[in-house]
């Protein structure tokens, strides 16, 4: 069941519009406040990752039920450079100051469940999740 | 204080120009620009130095590699217009024997 | 959960002694309770909420508008925290270098000491302070048999390579034993070594010499490193301690010329790095015959006190702030 919305990211305004996205979804399925916040404050860093850095790409937000377990799915799609080493783009306190991945480990931090994939000129693909508690 | 590098070419001869300091926060800006330009097959490199007031022992190791650059790649580097206190520390540390230094300023490079 | 209960209805008490009283009691407390929220790891923004939701149950009636700014608090906190813990462990990963560096600082220390030796005829003073943690100077003592030999070196290039680069001469330096009574081949060997093995950005000065206190000649080389004096005490004059030669490292052929100097009773040997020669103060350069005034001003006090006199003055000369690596050696002869 892909119910999914997507937010096409080429400037600035459209990391708004994938906020908005997101805080609407995250109302709808009952997340409080601080939640709501901490989604769409993720959305927010992986937006600008794309507009900054990857030139190209989109955001999609998707409700998820597994099993009665409720939550959000955030989905960052882009086809830029793609990021060489994940690892090192993971680690707490890779830079402030820039670059594809920058505030990954914020957002992982933000969210319930994270993962990335991405191939080196080609893109990346990022996945976050948060539960309803 | 800064370094300032003045880059000329026509054809296969590269002047530069500096002016300012060439040491440890200036040397990695003078690398970047000079390393290259001896890594090309038959390049003829003149560097100005008559602006430069003050060198350290790290700029002076830019030249040193420049110079070994050269040697590998088969292209040459000249140095001219040292001022005094400059040319003193080429002179303490033997390299006038190995490099080409030119003594006196002939025209002025642009 | 009930854990998180708690912790709402502890900070529900506590606001609502605060309102009523208004106490230092109640608002002492409230620290008190915050180191409760740290031990528990509470974040920032869960604080706000835990306000919001608490200042929603005592005051259903709130202002709307008042209402909207917690929402927007909550908010902002979020970022806040969100960049202020991506700056925390950009910091901590700091301290974790600094404090690697120390190591790599007290290891070098240990590694490279040199015991200044006791030689009958000699008062010897040392002094060797580097500009940041790591030292790019070099100095060795090695007494054999009768003779002492001294080796000054300044590596070309700061902080850690450089500090790696100067066991490596050391290491080399030790294998190469008998070339110590010759300084000139000594060098032309160190030459190979370094030649083959530093990056083509560095090299290395070096001034080597053999005091033997048999005849009291100082026989030396140098490799393009800053000239020491010698003062003669019968005619009260330094004279430059020349010692033609290149730097270590770029040359693969080169040879160094041998020199050799009679040492009378009242001479001093003064070996320097171009941390001496290169101080800047506000009023430009300090030259050499600045030097040649210090050092004649203190050199009446034994050795060592001459050597830390005179890097006092040149301390205080660039306002305590050392741009170089200084090492200044003194060898006087006293007998």
């Amino acid at each position: 069941m892909d119910i999914q919305s997507c937010v096409e990211v080429r400037n600035e305004w459209d990391i708004v519009s994938a906020r908005q996205l997101g805080r609407n979804m995250a109302k709808e399925l009952g997340f409080g406040n601080v939640d709501q916040a901490r989604i769409t404050t993720a959305i927010s860093e992986l937006a600008r990752n794309i507009y900054l850095y990857a030139g190209n790409g989109k955001i999609c937000i998707q409700p998820i039920d597994q099993l009665g377990k409720k939550g959000l799915k955030i989905i960052a799609l882009d086809s830029g450079p793609g990021i060489r080493d994940i690892r090192r783009v993971m680690e707490d306190g890779y830079t402030t100051s820039g670059g594809l991945g920058a505030g990954l480990p914020g957002v992982k931090r933000l969210m319930d469940e994270f993962s990335i994939e991405s191939t080196v000129d080609v893109g990346t693909e990022i996945n976050a999740t948060k539960w309803l508690r | 204080m800064n370094l300032q590098i003045n880059h000329h070419t026509i054809e296969q001869t590269h002047s530069l120009k500096l002016a300012g300091e060439v040491d440890a926060y200036t040397a990695p800006k003078l690398k970047e620009v000079l390393v290259p330009l001896t890594e090309k097959e038959g390049q003829e490199i003149i560097i100005d130095l008559s602006g430069i007031e003050y060198m350290d022992s790290t700029g002076l190791g830019i030249f040193v590699g420049a110079l070994k650059s050269t040697k590998a790649n088969n292209s040459s580097m000249k140095l001219r217009g040292m001022t005094e206190r400059v040319r003193r520390i080429f002179e303490i540390t033997g390299l006038t024997e190995v490099m080409d230094i030119e003594n006196e300023v002939k025209g002025e490079a642009k | 959960m009930t854990g998180k209960d708690a912790i709402i209805d502890r900070y529900q008490d506590l606001i609502t002694t605060y309102i009523k009283g208004k106490s230092e009691t109640a608002l002492y407390k409230g620290q008190q309770f915050s180191r409760k929220l740290i031990e528990q790891q509470i974040s920032p923004e869960d604080v706000i909420s835990l306000h919001i939701q608490v200042m929603h149950d005592l005051f259903p009636d709130m202002d709307e508008d008042m209402r909207d700014s917690f929402d927007f608090l909550l908010e902002v906190m979020i970022g806040y925290g969100f960049a202020y813990r991506e700056h925390q462990s950009l910091r901590d990963k700091q301290q974790q270098l600094e404090s690697e560096i120390e190591v790599a600082a007290s290891m070098q220390q240990t590694l490279l000491l040199s015991d200044v030796p006791e030689v009958d005829c000699l008062d010897i003073g040392v002094i060797s302070v580097p500009a940041k943690k790591m030292n790019g100077d070099y100095f060795n003592f090695v007494k054999d048999g009768n003779a002492l030999s001294v080796a000054v070196a300044d590596i070309i290039g700061k902080g850690i390579p450089a500090a790696l680069c100067m066991s490596m001469i050391k290491y080399a330096m030790d294998s190469l034993p008998q070339q110590q009574q010759k300084p000139h081949l000594l060098l032309e060997n160190l030459n190979h070594v370094v030649e083959q093995n530093v990056h083509p950005n560095m090299f290395i000065t070096m001034l080597h010499g053999l005091y033997n206190p048999d005849n009291h000649t100082f026989s030396y080389a140098g490799a393009g490193h800053e000239p020491g004096f010698i003062y003669r005490a019968s005619e009260d004059r330094f004279e430059d301690m020349i010692a033609k030669g290149i730097v270590l490292g770029v040359s693969r052929t080169a040879t160094y010329q041998p020199y050799e100097k009679a040492i009378e009773i009242g001479d001093m040997i003064i070996l320097l790095s171009d941390g001496v020669t290169e101080c800047r103060t506000s009023k430009g350069f300090i030259e050499r015959d600045e030097i040649v005034a210090l050092i004649r001003k203190h050199m009446d006090r034994p050795a060592q006190e001459l050597v830390q006199s005179v890097f006092e003055e040149l301390e205080k000369l660039q306002e305590f702030e050392l741009r170089d690596d200084f090492t200044l050696i003194v060898l006087k002869r006293v007998v």
